[in-house]
């Protein structure tokens, strides 16, 4: 490896320097601040604790620290305090918090490689480096020699597409000794520890002599370089062979960064049973990649720009001008600058101190969010890994503002440098309006310049390479929308987003990052000739600029999509899924012998959608005009039959596409659907059979028309409050005795999260009475006791009965209410409206909750827990919900998933029958959590994206150790929001001192009930700082049961995939897990008045069931009720102490086709398992076993049960 | 076990275990031997209401007073006997009325001395008879039936309720009903209400001929919140930040040289202190393997 040591210690020589240029660096920042440098990181700002104004008395402290430390060094104990603080301080400053350098701390430590992997490689590097110069030199031969010479070996030619002729070639080819060198990030030392193992880049670089002045030209240098490569291979083998060691080695040919034009030859390690050499670095995981290069300035870089062209091919018109050929000649050129790179990032390097470091965090955090350098014109995110980033880092360290300012500087902290370039990528346009420049060489500095190419670009002056090249369009758009975000996160001084940045991987499952997606079969598969995509051509001319047909494909669906559903979306990702990387040395290229044409098996569209348009029913195009404008006619042509003229509601004439809404699939399905079709092939399948099955299960409404109307369409929600509106008018109206201060609706419909949308006279659905609150004026004269309170309040509700009464519309009854445990007085007042909607009333005095509380204060101890239970009840009830009820009403209209996709989230509690255990609040409020604290995935834009994150929350959820703190404001998904509109937000969000605040109550939460015990779910937002108001008294195997359930489905998804089959199971219960189980069939089905449509159901069968009227007699309102529901109410108080009872709450969704069916399943509490000492108040149903000890009589609880159960029994298993 | 022969007849601190057959149901496997039993011992008490009970351990589902008469009559007449049930006490079958809310928010309402306010534990109830040779009679009769084979014992009969029973939660209380029990509790209260006022301003006149006129719980809202707000248990895990004070609020602290060095030794310390906490932080973090990004 001497001539590798020697290289690096050339670039040792040139810059021996380092140290002057650090401190000119610092003097550059000095003036750099002073000079309106918009893009300069703030360091100040960073700091979380003091603001700007104590910046003198921050000068004054320094010094007196530093006369401290100076002073210290006669007392040792002070003295090191001192520093400490000095230390502490500036990391302060210099990182974004302590704690965030700490943790950046261990993570570099984690990834770091280990020495005894890298002395195990380099020897085989050294090895290798000896062997190479082994490989006899040959004289040069035609192509045609050289193929002969092939002839009957194992080595094939690894051409590039089109292969040579070898009657029209005249060039010749040769084999000569390279010059070999280390590049890439190991020559660097940023390699990192990946647990799928590294790879190690070594150069080799043909000589000179092999390369006429215009090889750029026509493949001319790659073919030489594939008839080199095959020479190298074929001797290297043999080589191997002689040294026994093929019996360890791996020889295969591969792309590199996937780019087809670029075969490398791929060394890696199998594992050896026996013997196991010196050589063998299998155990290491790391690969070498041998990568042929040309050398620098073999070709005149000018003519290998972007926009030249290097392929030329007979046209048919003889005066058109040939298409440029970008990738083309970017692959050609990047061949011959790795070394000029590694100078470069090298030189960086001895300049920057934390150069590495910030690298290593880039590198991560591209990792993280599935970057590579691999090409992104074949799909997928890449053409931006480490050394781009790296490359970039360089730059920027060098410039990079609008007048060359610097952005970065060279004694930045690791965390400034990465914080740097993430603002970079973030706030500058690098692709539509501008690019960046920089020289390689560093003779200038680097500069931004406005002006863009609509391509990403970052362009080497000295080289003339764009080093974004790799890059499409739609990958940048990802990658800056990831550093908008990022940018984001590490602003945020409230909460620790170390881990959303740096330690999770958010694109391991692409469900959980992307909204939708659809796998897309072309008509034969693989196999599929490009004739046979008859809606486009892929001509010669496509070929040169796209190179591959696989590349072509991926632009022209990226493009279709794009134009086709416009603002419906905000990014696409298309992937090839199949793609073959690497292949054997015997074959010649990747999707050799396989029998497809196609180097893929099918293309997969990723898409996050924008949700505030993706349901929108009209594609508006151009306006109509007499002349056609070009933009008319691309509209017309690109949905043709689709395109029609429509005049909208301000006398615009239209070119436009009209889409029709379904319950079951979004518009952008069809939309897809119909591109995709008409600009590849009719014979194009798209599957997708994720998001109808999924959706399906969200009940639809008997309502007319509800098949077709969207998921995000509140209309049922919307005539509920119309019809509450009215009410809310006539109570205001009436005359009372105390007249009505307000009137608050608290019912899940008002903020749209009922598991059934609202449908007129069902009365049979459990959430059709909406809670209402009604406040009076205040008055001295309630009575202070509890009962004549409640009484007090009934006798003010009689009285508003009785104005109703005179307004014949509204029909009005009577209930108790159970809600609040031991208060049996209370009557709420139920009321029909001539809508057909039922609302019911309770009353709030603002003596209510003095009541509850000096309950607490004068029961005995022992009953203290249950009076606090009381107490939260009541306040959950009748005060928070009001709060609650308003803001998620709020955000729902700036987040439209959450409706759908928290409703499905309760169906799925119900049908694993735990509904009923849990507030309806907790489960919104959990359900939330995606939508409001999406960090680092999106907001969700799909039911079924929105829902996976529910499950994927709860699965990870360590609610022993972790407290769910939501900020329940509407989620800032652009940075570039008016300003005015953020500092309203900014204002209410939540603040430092709230969030600590509520960290503070967890804390103290824990210290009482360290195992979660009491209250498993600690769930706190502004609204709620206590975090246990809706989370109280649930029972621990409730919640574990809910965490355990979440786990399993999660798991299910991750390696069954996510579809048809694995979501039918994510409904089905697990009813073996239950100690009994009781199936119940009421005589009534409960389906039709409940306004649950059967989505089988004919649509004319439907609408002769819509319910039209209530009875006339409210009291047979009851037979239309849920008997199980009382049934399993009583079981659960009676058998309080031992048994717990779960059953579905909504029959009509959950209980089979008609909804006449429940099921009743039990757990018998662990303490009852065991036989206990006999006591009169142990309060269990129990059976003698001596004259001491008593357990459990099962049996006779049973048999209770079946007694209880009654008509209603169908079958009673027990495990 | 029961089962196998070694029956239990009464436990050691004096309950009898009565077993009753379990009835046959269509949908559990039928077994001779199951049974359900209830635990009995005679009741002691001073209070005059509760002579001549015996206090009932572990009544069946649903069990009033009609189905338990039966059942012990049953008991008696296999022994020849008598004896008189009068009434069921303190039978709280599903925990309705485990906490008096009224009587912890006010004494108004709670009619004589707080013994009386007594109930007995979950699952047990107290059986009046009329007198006590019916106790007798009837404990006897239990005591021998007790001892007898199990196989030999009387089949329990469940009370079941119908669906429409269960139906009938949801019908809607009629309105004559409420207004006449209203108007009742409410003219009950205000009598109370006023009894209370009498009594209070009758009986506080102490020497210099003042009248005290604040009763145990007062009725001006904002004292009574004072006092009862630290009982919020929604409030319980915050820490108290006491608010400053009119003093604190009106002087400086940034006047004296040393208030400024204090605090600034302060903010140091306040810095040390943090750091030293992430520090234990990031340790913890690290001993839970926090930090591998491949995860």
């Amino acid at each position: 490896m001497s001539g590798v040591k020697r290289r690096v210690s050339e670039i040792n020589d040139l810059k021996t320097d380092a140290p002057s240029i650090n401190k000119k660096a610092l003097l550059d920042h000095i003036e750099n601040t002073e000079s309106e440098n918009k893009l300069a990181l703030e360091s100040k700002d960073n700091n979380n604790t003091n603001g700007d104004d104590d910046s003198e008395e921050d000068a004054e402290e320094e010094q007196e620290s530093k006369t401290t430390t100076a002073t210290s060094s006669r007392g040792q104990n002070n003295g090191t305090a001192a520093q400490d603080i000095h230390i502490i301080r500036e990391t302060a400053e210099l990182f974004k918090s302590n704690i965030f350098k700490l943790q950046i701390d261990e993570l570099l430590q984690q990834v770091k490689l280990k020495d005894s992997h890298i002395l195990k490689v380099e020897k085989f590097l050294h090895m290798l480096h000896d062997l190479i110069h082994e490989v006899p030199e040959w004289e040069p031969k035609t192509i045609a020699e050289a193929e002969s010479f092939f002839k009957g070996k194992v080595v094939r030619i690894p051409y590039v597409d089109p292969k040579p002729d070898p009657s029209t070639t005249n060039y010749k080819v040769d084999y000569k000794t390279p010059m070999i060198s280390l590049v890439g990030s190991f020559a660097l030392k940023a390699g990192i520890y990946q647990p799928q193992g590294s790879a190690i880049d070594v150069l080799l670089t043909m000589p000179e002599q092999l390369f006429e002045k215009k090889d750029f030209l026509n493949f001319r240098c790659l073919h030489k370089r594939s008839v080199y490569l095959a020479y190298f291979t074929h001797h290297l083998g043999i080589l191997f062979k002689r040294r026994k060691m093929d019996e360890f080695l791996q020889l295969e040919y591969s792309y590199f960064n996937n780019d087809t034009l670029l075969p490398i030859l791929k060394l890696s390690c199998k594992p050896q049973d026996s013997h196991i050499s010196d050589y063998n670095f299998h155990k290491t995981k790391f690969s070498i990649n041998l990568i042929i290069g040309f050398p620098y300035q073999i070709f005149d870089s000018k003519k290998l720009l972007p926009n030249r062209n290097c392929i030329r091919v007979a046209s048919n018109e003889p005066n058109q001008s040939l298409p440029a050929t970008p990738l083309y000649n970017f692959s050609i050129l990047s061949s011959t600058t790795y070394e000029t790179y590694l100078k470069y990032l090298h030189k960086t390097k001895k300049q920057t101190e934390s150069f590495i470091q910030a690298a290593t965090l880039g590198r991560l955090w591209l990792q993280q969010r599935g970057f590579s350098s691999k090409i992104s014109h074949s799909g997928s995110l890449g053409g931006f890994g480490t050394f781009e980033f790296t490359v970039l880092m360089a730059a920027l360290l060098n410039g990079g503002g609008n007048n060359g300012n610097k952005i970065l500087l060279h004694g930045f902290s690791s965390y400034q440098l990465f914080k740097g370039v993430i603002k970079y990528l973030a706030t500058m346009d690098l692709c539509g309006d501008g690019h960046l420049q920089f020289h390689s060489d560093n003779q200038s500095s680097s500069k931004y310049v406005e002006e863009g190419f609509q391509i990403p670009t970052l362009f080497d002056k000295t080289t003339k390479v764009n080093i974004l090249s790799k890059m499409s369009v739609s990958s940048y758009e990802i990658l800056k929308k990831c550093a908008q975000h990022t940018l984001e996160m590490l602003n945020d001084v409230v909460r620790d987003q170390f881990a959303n940045v740096f330690l999770t991987n958010i694109s391991k499952m692409d469900n959980f990052r992307y909204d939708l997606s659809y796998d897309v079969v072309l008509p034969n598969g693989g196999k599929t000739k490009p004739e046979e995509l008859t809606n486009f051509t892929f001509g010669p001319t496509e070929r040169i600029k796209f190179i591959t047909l696989e590349n072509f494909l991926v632009n022209k669906i990226t493009n279709v999509l794009k134009f086709a559903l416009g603002d419906r979306i905000h990014f696409v990702d298309v992937e090839l899924v199949g793609k073959k990387n690497t292949f054997p040395i015997s074959k010649r290229r990747a999707n050799y012998g396989t029998g497809n044409l196609l180097n893929f098996d099918f293309v997969r569209i990723k898409l996050l959608v924008n949700p505030s348009e993706s349901e929108k029913l009209v594609t508006r195009g151009p306006k109509h005009s007499e002349e056609p404008t070009p933009e008319a006619v691309h509209f017309k042509n690109f949905w043709g039959s689709k395109s029609s003229l429509r005049r909208f509601k301000d006398g615009s004439i239209t070119h436009c596409c009209v889409w029709s809404t379904s319950s079951t699939e979004p518009v952008i399905s069809s939309i897809v659907n119909f591109a995709l079709h008409k600009h590849l092939s009719e014979g194009t399948r798209i599957l997708n059979d994720r998001t109808k099955p999924l959706q399906s299960l969200l009940p639809l409404p008997n309502l007319p028309a509800s098949s077709k109307t969207s998921v995000l369409n509140l209309n049922s929600f919307y005539n509920l409050k119309r019809s509450f509106d009215d009410l809310y008018r006539t109570i205001f109206e009436l005359s009372l005795p105390l007249s009505v201060k307000s009137i608050l609706p608290v019912g899940q419909a008002f903020r749209y999260t009922s598991l059934c949308q609202p449908v007129p006279f069902a009365y049979s659905n459990p959430d059709f009475f909406q809670d209402v609150v009604l406040e009076f004026e205040t008055s001295p004269k309630w009575p202070d006791e509890i009962i004549s309170l409640e009484k007090a309040k009934t006798a003010f509700l009689l009285k508003i009965d009785e104005q109703l009464q005179a307004n014949n519309s509204y029909k009005t009854f009577f209930t108790r209410d159970e809600s609040i445990p031991y208060n049996l007085d209370i009557i709420l007042l139920n009321v029909l409206t001539p809508e057909g909607y039922g609302f019911k009333f309770r009353v709030l005095t603002e003596r209510d909750e003095i009541l509850y509380l000096r309950a607490i204060s004068n029961a005995k101890k022992d009953l203290v827990p249950e009076l606090e239970r009381t107490y939260m009840k009541f306040t959950s009830k009748y005060v928070a919900s009001v709060r609650h009820t308003r803001t998620l009403e709020t955000l729902s209209h700036s987040i439209p998933y959450f409706s759908p996709v928290v409703r499905l989230f309760k169906r799925w509690l119900d049908a694993h029958l735990l509904l009923d255990h849990l507030n309806e609040e907790l489960v919104e409020l959990i359900a939330l959590k995606p939508f409001v604290e999406f960090s680092p995935y999106s907001v969700p834009g799909s039911v079924e994206n929105g829902f996976l994150k529910v499950l994927n929350f709860l699965s990870k959820w360590n609610w022993k150790e972790e407290p769910l703190v939501l900020d329940l404001v509407k989620p800032n998904q652009e940075p570039e929001s008016s300003s005015s509109g953020e500092d309203a937000q900014s204002s209410e969000k939540m603040t430092l001192a709230q969030f600590k605040g509520i960290q503070t109550n967890f804390q103290n939460l824990r210290k009482t009930d360290p195992n979660g015990m009491h209250v498993q779910f600690f769930v706190a937002s502004k609204i709620d700082p206590s975090g246990i108001l809706y989370s109280n008294g649930i029972p621990l195997p409730i919640a574990t049961r809910l965490t355990a359930l979440s786990k399993v489905a999660v798991n299910l998804l991750q390696t069954h995939g996510f579809k048809k089959q694995t979501i039918d199971l994510l409904f089905t219960p697990a009813l073996k897990d239950y100690d009994f189980v009781v199936h119940l069939k009421s005589p009534f089905p409960l389906k039709v008045s409940s306004g649950v449509l059967d989505s089988s159901e004919f649509k004319n069968l439907a609408n002769d069931k819509l319910l039209n009227s209530f009875p006339s007699d409210t009291s047979s309102l009851s037979r239309r009720m849920d008997p199980t529901y009382q049934l399993v109410k009583y079981l659960n108080m009676k058998y309080k102490n031992s048994v717990i009872f779960f059953s579905h709450r909504y029959m009509a969704v959950n209980g089979g086709e008609k909804g006449d069916r429940n099921v009743i399943t039990g757990l018998i509490k662990p303490y009852f398992k065991k036989p206990q000492k006999f006591k009169v108040n142990m309060d269990c149903n129990s059976k003698p076993v001596d004259e001491q000890t008593v357990e459990l009589n099962k049996d006779a609880i049973f048999h209770e049960i079946s007694a209880f159960c009654n008509e209603l029994l169908v079958k009673f298993d027990i495990d | 076990m029961v089962s196998n022969g070694k029956a239990v007849h009464s436990m050691k601190n004096g309950f009898l275990v009565v077993p009753f057959r379990l009835p046959a149901s269509r949908f559990l496997p039928g077994d001779e031997s199951k049974h359900h039993y209830m635990f009995v011992k005679k009741h002691q008490s001073k209070v005059e209401n509760e002579q001549s009970c015996l206090f009932v351990v572990n009544i069946p589902l649903l069990t009033g007073l009609e189905t338990l008469k039966s059942a012990f009559n049953k008991v008696c007449e296999q022994y020849d006997t008598v004896s008189h049930i009068e009434d069921l006490f303190y039978h709280d079958e599903f925990g309705l009325r485990e906490v008096d809310l009224s009587s912890l928010t006010s004494d108004l309402l709670s009619t004589g001395s707080p013994e009386e306010a007594r109930f007995t534990p979950r699952n047990t109830a107290l059986l009046k008879f009329v007198d006590e040779a019916s106790v007798n009679n009837c404990w006897n009769a239990l005591r021998k039936y007790s001892q007898t084979d199990e196989s030999k014992s009387i089949e329990w009969q469940y009370t079941t309720p119908s669906i429409s029973t269960l139906l009938d939660f949801y019908k809607p209380l009629p309105k004559d009903y409420l207004k006449e029990d209203i108007a009742e509790h409410m003219s009950l209260f205000e009598q109370r209400e006023q009894q209370a006022q009498e009594d209070v301003q009758s009986s506080l006149v102490d020497e210099d001929g003042f009248t005290l006129v604040v009763g145990k719980n007062t009725k001006s809202l904002n004292s009574i919140r004072k006092k009862v707000l630290n009982k919020n248990p929604l409030s319980k895990h915050e820490n108290k930040v006491s608010p400053p004070s009119a003093v604190d609020k009106k002087s400086r602290q940034d006047f004296y040289r040393f208030q400024i060095r204090e605090r600034k030794k302060r903010e140091i310390n306040q810095l040390l202190v943090k750091f030293k906490e992430d520090q234990e932080r990031i340790k913890d973090m690290k001993a839970k393997k926090k930090f591998n990004p491949y995860t």
